[in-house]
């Protein structure tokens, strides 16, 4: 099927879809809605594949708008990578669904769910479709508005409607600045159709371009949880249902990304390195501060949701270095971040929609966030267990797992740094470079933390006592996403050609030979590398591979000049290869030294304590300590202590009270200081409210007054 | 830095070289007191022993060193005469129990000739055992020079060194330790509390001894056995010595008589 | 006011009983004890105790003693001159054992409480910390040892352990844990258990639970021979047996009014000092090994052998085992031999000033050791430290002062105190120490007299008797009652030790875990002496 054909079908089942919900009894509604969620993830699938793997495309008017154009869809490249994404994300959330929402039967109408739910679907697909501003506005406003409704779902909860509210006007003020930065785009003459805009976008004076530039950035930087504007993200994502959960990071996450890598370079390419560079930045900045709030979180939606800034911050990061390449003539290397870029949000999709299904898992099972309330799951959820530490391994860019690859890349990427000409930038790529490469580091911590605190040890509550394991329909999809999360960390040369299809229109160049050069491929000829290049890589035995595999080789290097042919390499695949084999090897070695012996199993040694309790083993807070000292001008904390005693002299004690408060760095820095000049300029306005009506009048008049005095002057400017 | 190297070695070597060489300098132990023949009237010594650990034998006053508690009151009675005082300090034996048959003792063996690892198990010492085990591991005595080490953690441990009587708020302590540790396993029970409670066990709080829980394998009497006694039993439960008797020895004009006491 | 000022107060009142406005006080005092003895019904012991607590008296015991249908509860304190002790007595019914607990206002009461509360099952009212201590969560409530007809020979059979049982945690905090510690830890420590109570990297509060090594010392005696219980004041703590059997000993002689030849007496004093500079170097080997330092471990533990050998040759028993005897000493040390070790100490002091020298030169050392542990001059005062511990937080008491005993009212010798109340001060504490025995060790060997070393002049008498030393650790008193036939009814220990672990924490709080063996070593305490 064309993959226009397949939008057409989406959008139809997304009707069909809301027509049953409306007719059917809610008992019905779950697994209807797992099914046609299904469909939907599907056809997207299908339709993004196309566009992607075929190279086809389409455009098509759906309708003409009185007085401001035609809304049309149109298929690219670009689009289609989305789209494969999304569908992949879907699938896995439509079938969790089905065991997931059970628990609302009764409490929530399911029917509400549904309808929101099939309604996104619909919204997401024409937002990345989109040919032209106003559909794109559109779907976009009515994207914000279900993902609120879908976050105050569970509006019963006491923090749920805030944190709702909180979301919703964040993402207003974002689509405002984004439909004045289309206003201005279409003020340069082509109107509201993309491609109008493209053409006469070149022309704009620099001010209007980076005016639109930063309302454009910041607008979707909202909905991609980019610093400063994300403080609403952790929250709404700690509300939020499980299954919408997985969907806000694994989906509406990218459709911030999406604006703004639609637009730059692609509708308004930059011509000067320093929006790519301010985006290189606030993304690095995003990135740290997301790991350190995520190190430090205890719960464990909460920090999954400061996760994905970090990772929404990486992506963004390298993006914005392209960008930066891309302006200094280097098409190639900007390629290869692009492709990062893309990889990486593709593959922050993959896993942290498992780990957000893996964290619904938990509270399913158990009842529990709190990771200084859990402990010990793995022998309880043995499944969730393993797919949650796949997504750890992937996130914490473990090979042989996707998040390895991307972060690799992105490292080398900003490595490339030598390649520019301006100092200042050179410096400010170090620095980034190195920020990423301490955020790679605490993503470690910060997710050997998640899974150990909440699947090792000792339970700590009785709820972590007596969790139990999902039903097969969360464990399958989970498995799913950590299938693909390995694939995609394992077979990186596939993945990178076809990334490069929706890159290389933007750089006009074909970064796969650079990437993945076809002599790895048996099916291309060498002839475009010299020779002594190809002697050097026989030598290091990096031609494995070619006569046995049918498809690309396996080795992702990029190719230098003749002094320095490899500049980098590396090889996931190989990686895994060489674990197994050592897994493998230790398993033998341990079982041949253990045969014929006996063999004794003890518990921990404990000192010779009675028990060991449960209170005597690491917390989660404990073990993040170490960051939350160091980080202390970070978090800045307000610490209390209450010392209860029973004596004057205070020697009794009989509890030691700590609290400890922290405001996120953005609401300190942003949030509290605008509100709290706000509240004081309406405490001003108030002041003036004195109720005698005499004051009144004469505030009517000194209106009056300064109405006619500032048309005059008009008047006379003109 | 430099000032605590110079130091050292300005110091140097205070260790002993026992047991290759027999160490003769004086107070390296209080030595104890051994078989003494006394006339029929002198008898009456074994009834002022606090810690009835003497005994008579066959015309001698004998010593149980499972008992002897270092008191001095067998050489310092006034009215009696003294009993022998023999030196030396190579008292450890294999454990003298009749629930634990002998035979089935034995030492470590040979993979353990180099290197013995030992954890110690505190089970309501005075200290002073403690103190004297401690010596071992310093400069005089330096165990470490015959591959001896004290391990903190059970599950390293070959041998496990108890002091004490064993209170009974140790008990469990002392039973986690022991079933933590690797078989082959020996125990060594040091001090004169550990191998009969001493003078404070048996009693509500505490036992008998070490071996009333754990099964010992060879004992160091003595209160506190000094630290070549105790370096003798390690050797001993390594292979690498060779046990005497826990009861004062029988000389060569003995006549095989029954205990009195 | 002042302890001699109180003193005088409670003379006064002693004369005219009416003059001290509580009804029911009778002060008298006890020749036996010795002691200025305050007796007053249990409803007006807070009212008696907040007016002796104006005079800022050292706690010194609790002793209990079952007399009749009572309980006899004796709190003694002594102060900074030499003005003797005071006894705080009430009694309480046993049908209704029930007391206002005194630990609000004199905190060093705390723990002995707790230890009363347990062994005797006497209630202190609005302590807030009474339950498991002495006898741990295995033995049943309601069940107390010290109590007469208890079987002190018969192993107690147990009940098990209810599985909701948890030890104490002070701390609530977010993600607040704790880092166990013991009982079996470390190389050659005493079993002891600590809970250090946390959030992750630095550790608020330390609890300490003890008395693992409980060996019922003070139940075990009673009803044996004094020559019997001499064996346990020896043996229950081995590093300092011979000021333990002292202060028995000194009880014992008090009690039958038997005068100690002068030699005896110098002789003792000898020892203990020589107990004193050995001990002292045993603890100054255990904190350079504390902080890893192990040239000085080495060093410090040389000397601890020779002087331990120097013990063996001079007494035959390298712990002085065996020597005090109720009258005197079991052996008499020729003057010769006494001059050689006064020597051989003089030598050894030499090398031991030398090592300090070198350890205050060396500022890795001095960096962990520095402001480690801090114990404030207050704190110290309140929760009743004694010994170097004390000393080393500006409290200048020392029993050889202030309640002398043996030669040492005849003696010269300086009482060295510091203020800063951390690690350092009290590594000086000992070393400064050190220098003083060994001019005491010299003095005492410049003026021997002779005669007998023992005297058998000795009538049992029944009635009972204070005895104190200033052991290595710090003050201790023994407490021994005898009845007609010379055997011991009840004998009470109070070792430094117990008192200065009720304090530990004061040290052990929040530090990073790494300092924690630093902490636990400056401190230099003895379980088993704590325990019994």
């Amino acid at each position: 099927m064309h993959p226009e054909s397949l939008v057409l079908l989406i959008l139809a089942l997304c009707g069909f879809g809301v027509f049953l919900s409306l007719i059917l009894p809610d008992r019905f509604n779950r697994t209807v809605l797992a099914l046609i969620g299904m469909l939907e993830a599907a056809a997207m699938l299908m339709a993004g594949a196309g566009l992607l793997l075929r190279g086809m495309s389409f455009h098509l008017s759906l309708w003409q708008f009185p007085t401001l154009g035609t809304l049309s869809i149109e298929g690219d490249a670009l689009s289609g990578v989305f789209l494969s994404v999304t569908a992949i994300v879907l699938f896995a959330a439509s079938l969790y669904a089905t065991g997931q929402i059970k628990k609302y039967l009764g409490r929530y109408s399911i029917r509400r769910l549904a309808i929101y739910l099939h309604l996104l679907t619909a919204s997401i697909v024409l937002i990345l479709t989109a040919a032209d501003a106003l559909l794109f506005l559109l779907s976009w406003e009515t994207m914000s508005i279900l993902s609120y409704l879908l976050v105050n779902y569970e509006y019963e909860k006491k923090e749920t409607p805030k944190a709702g509210l909180h979301m919703l006007a964040m993402s207003e003020v974002g689509t405002m600045a984004v439909a004045i930065a289309f206003l201005l785009l279409a003020k340069g003459g082509g109107g509201f159709e993309f491609s109008a805009m493209k053409a006469t976008s070149a022309a704009l004076s620099p001010a209007v371009r980076w005016t639109t530039f930063l309302l454009v950035f910041f607008g979707f930087g909202v909905k991609a949880g980019l610093f400063p504007v994300n403080s609403w993200l952790p929250r709404a994502y700690g509300v939020a249902p499980n299954v919408f959960t997985a969907i806000l990071a694994g989906i509406t996450l990218n459709l911030g990304i999406y604006g703004i890598i639609r637009l730059f370079p692609g509708l308004m390419p930059m011509n000067t390195p320093w929006p790519g560079l301010l985006m290189l930045i606030t993304g690095s900045i995003s990135a740290i501060l997301g790991i350190l709030y995520a190190t430090k979180e205890n719960n464990l939606k909460v920090l999954l949701a400061h996760s994905s800034i970090e990772n929404a911050g990486i992506v963004i990061a390298a993006w914005g270095a392209g960008l930066v390449f891309l302006a200094q003539g280097h098409r190639i290397i900007a390629g290869m971040a692009f492709i990062t870029s893309l990889y990486h949000m593709a593959n922050h999709s993959l896993y942290k929609g498992l780990l957000f299904l893996g964290a619904g898992s938990v509270e399913s099972g158990s009842g529990e966030l709190d990771l200084d309330r859990l402990g010990g799951l793995i022998r309880r959820m043995p499944w969730t267990a393993l797919f949650f530490l796949a997504g750890s391994l992937s996130i914490a860019a473990l090979p042989p797992f996707n998040g390895f690859v991307s972060e690799w890349l992105t490292l080398q990427t900003l490595l490339q740094a030598p390649a520019i000409n301006s100092l200042e930038i050179k410096v400010a790529f170090a620095l980034c470079g190195a920020v990423l490469a301490l955020t790679a580091g605490l993503a470690v911590t910060c997710f050997v933390k998640a899974f150990s605190m909440a699947f090792l040890g000792t339970a700590r509550s009785g709820r972590a006592r007596k969790a139990a394991e999902v039903p097969f329909t969360m464990r399958a999809p989970m498995g799913v996403l950590a299938f693909l999360c390995l694939l995609m960390g394992i077979l990186p040369t596939y993945v990178i050609p076809t990334l490069d299809r929706a890159v290389s229109p933007m750089v006009h160049e074909s970064v796969t030979q650079a990437l993945v050069p076809p002599f790895f491929t048996p099916k291309e000829t060498h002839e475009k590398l010299p020779e002594n290049f190809i002697a050097d890589f026989h030598d290091l035995g990096a031609q494995v591979g070619k006569d046995v595999l049918p498809g690309r080789g396996l080795v992702v290097l990029h190719r230098g000049g003749k002094k320095n042919p490899v500049v980098f390499a590396m090889s996931t695949s190989y990686t895994l290869a060489v674990l197994l084999l050592l897994l493998a090897g230790t398993y033998l070695a341990a079982k041949a030294l253990s045969t014929g012996r006996v063999v004794r199993k003890r518990t921990a040694w404990d000192g010779g304590l009675r028990r060991l309790f449960s209170r005597m083993t690491y917390t989660a807070t404990g073990f993040s300590n170490p960051v939350r000292v160091i980080f202390e001008a970070v978090f800045h904390p307000t610490e209390t202590e209450d010392v209860k005693g029973e004596s004057v002299v205070r020697h009794f004690r009989t509890a030691i009270i700590r609290e400890r408060r922290e405001t996120h760095i953005v609401e300190r820095i942003f949030l509290v200081p605008v509100v709290s000049a706000m509240r004081s300029l309406s405490t001003l306005f108030a002041r003036m409210h004195r109720g005698r009506v005499n004051l009144y009048a004469g505030y009517v008049l000194m209106c009056l007054v300064l109405a006619l005095i500032f048309i005059k002057t008009l008047e006379i400017l003109q | 830095m430099t000032k605590w190297i110079l130091k050292g070695l300005a110091t140097g070597i205070k260790t002993t070289a026992y047991p290759s060489v027999p160490e003769t300098a004086p107070g390296v132990s209080p030595g104890r007191p051994g078989t003494t023949y006394f006339a029929d009237k002198d008898m009456e010594l074994i009834k002022h022993c606090p810690a009835k650990a003497l005994f008579g034998k066959a015309g001698s006053v004998r010593v149980d060193y499972r008992r002897c508690i270092h008191c001095f009151q067998c050489t310092r009675t006034e009215g009696y005469p003294s009993i022998d005082w023999e030196d030396g300090f190579e008292w450890a034996s294999l454990a003298g129990y009749p629930e634990r048959d002998q035979v089935s003792i034995t030492p470590l063996g040979r993979p353990f000739s180099r290197s013995v690892h030992i954890r110690i198990v505190d089970a309501g010492a005075c200290g002073a055992c403690m103190s004297e085990i401690a010596q071992l591991g310093k400069p005089y005595y330096n165990f470490h020079r015959l591959g001896l080490f004290v391990t903190p953690t059970p599950r390293k441990a070959d041998i496990l060194l108890a002091v004490g009587p064993l209170t009974d708020h140790m008990r469990l302590a002392l039973q986690k330790t022991y079933e933590a540790m690797p078989s082959p396993r020996r125990v060594v029970a040091v001090g004169t509390c550990a191998l009969s409670g001493g003078p404070f066990g048996p009693s509500f709080i505490s036992g008998a001894g070490i071996h009333e829980t754990i099964p010992v394998d060879f004992s160091v009497p003595g209160c506190p056995p000094p630290p070549l006694a105790v370096l003798h039993g390690l050797l001993l439960a390594a292979g690498r010595a060779e046990p005497v008797p826990l009861k004062s020895r029988d000389s060569a004009r003995d006549n095989p008589g029954k205990e009195v006491r | 006011m002042r302890y001699h000022e109180q003193i005088s107060r409670f003379k006064k009142w002693q004369k005219d009983p009416a003059s001290s406005g509580i009804d029911g006080l009778s002060i008298n005092f006890d020749q036996d004890i010795p002691a200025l003895c305050l007796k007053c019904p249990a409803d007006r012991i807070l009212e008696v105790a907040s007016i002796l607590q104006e005079g800022r008296p050292v706690f010194a015991s609790l002793v209990v003693e079952e007399d009749g249908g009572d309980w006899n509860l004796g709190y003694f304190f002594y102060g900074d001159s030499n003005e003797g002790l005071i006894r705080l007595g009430t009694s309480v019914p046993k049908n209704r054992p029930q007391l206002s607990s005194l630990s609000h206002l004199l905190h060093a009461v705390d723990w002995h409480e707790r230890e009363v509360e347990d062994l005797f099952g006497l209630v202190f009212e609005g302590h807030p910390g009474l339950g498991d201590f002495v006898l741990h969560e295995e033995w049943p409530e309601g069940i107390n040892p010290m109590k007469q007809g208890f079987d002190a020979l018969t192993p107690y059979p147990h009940r098990e352990v209810s599985p909701r049982w948890r030890p104490v945690s002070l701390v609530r905090a977010r993600g607040a844990f704790m880092m166990p510690i013991g009982p079996v830890y470390s190389d050659y420590a005493e079993s002891a258990h600590f809970l250090l109570e946390t959030v992750g990297e630095d550790v608020i509060r330390t609890i300490v639970r003890l008395f693992y090594k409980y060996r019922g010392v003070e139940k075990i005696a009673q009803t044996r021979t004094v020559s019997e219980a001499l064996l346990l004041s020896e043996r229950f703590t081995g590093t300092s047996a011979f000021a333990h059997s002292l202060a028995f000993c000194q009880a014992i002689e008090r009690l039958w009014k038997c005068k100690v030849p002068d030699r005896a007496v110098a002789l003792r004093t000898f020892m203990a000092e020589i107990e004193r500079f050995r001990h002292h170097v045993a603890a100054v080997a255990a904190i350079a090994a504390s902080t890893g330092l192990g040239v000085a471990t080495s060093q410090a533990a040389i000397m601890e052998e020779e002087l331990l050998r120097l013990s063996c040759r001079l007494t035959g028993h390298r712990y002085l085992f065996g020597l005090n005897l109720p009258g005197g000493l079991s052996l008499d040390i020729s003057d010769p031999d006494l001059r050689g070790a006064v020597r051989e100490a003089r030598e050894v002091l030499q090398r031991f000033q030398d090592l300090r020298r070198l350890l205050t030169y060396t500022s890795s050392f001095l960096d962990r050791i520095e402001q480690v542990g801090t114990v404030s001059r207050e704190c110290a005062r309140t929760t009743g430290l004694v010994g170097p511990v004390a000393r080393a937080s500006g409290i200048v008491k020392d029993i050889r002062k202030v309640l002398p005993y043996a030669l040492y009212k005849d003696l010269e010798f300086a009482c060295p105190n510091e203020k800063e109340g951390d690690g350092y001060a009290r590594l000086r504490i000992l070393f400064d120490e050190c220098k003083e025995s060994v001019k005491i060790l010299d003095s005492i060997a410049g003026r021997l007299p002779g005669g007998p070393v023992r005297t058998k002049q000795m009538e049992p008498r029944p009635g009972a008797a204070m005895g104190w030393v200033e052991a290595p650790i710090g003050a201790a008193f023994h407490w021994v009652r005898t009845g007609k036939d010379g055997r011991i009814e009840r004998y009470r220990i109070s070792p430094p030790s117990f008192l200065n672990w009720h304090g530990f924490h004061l040290a052990a709080e929040r530090f990073a875990f790494q300092d924690f063996p630093i902490i636990l070593a400056t401190f230099g305490l003895s379980v088993a002496e704590s325990d019994r």
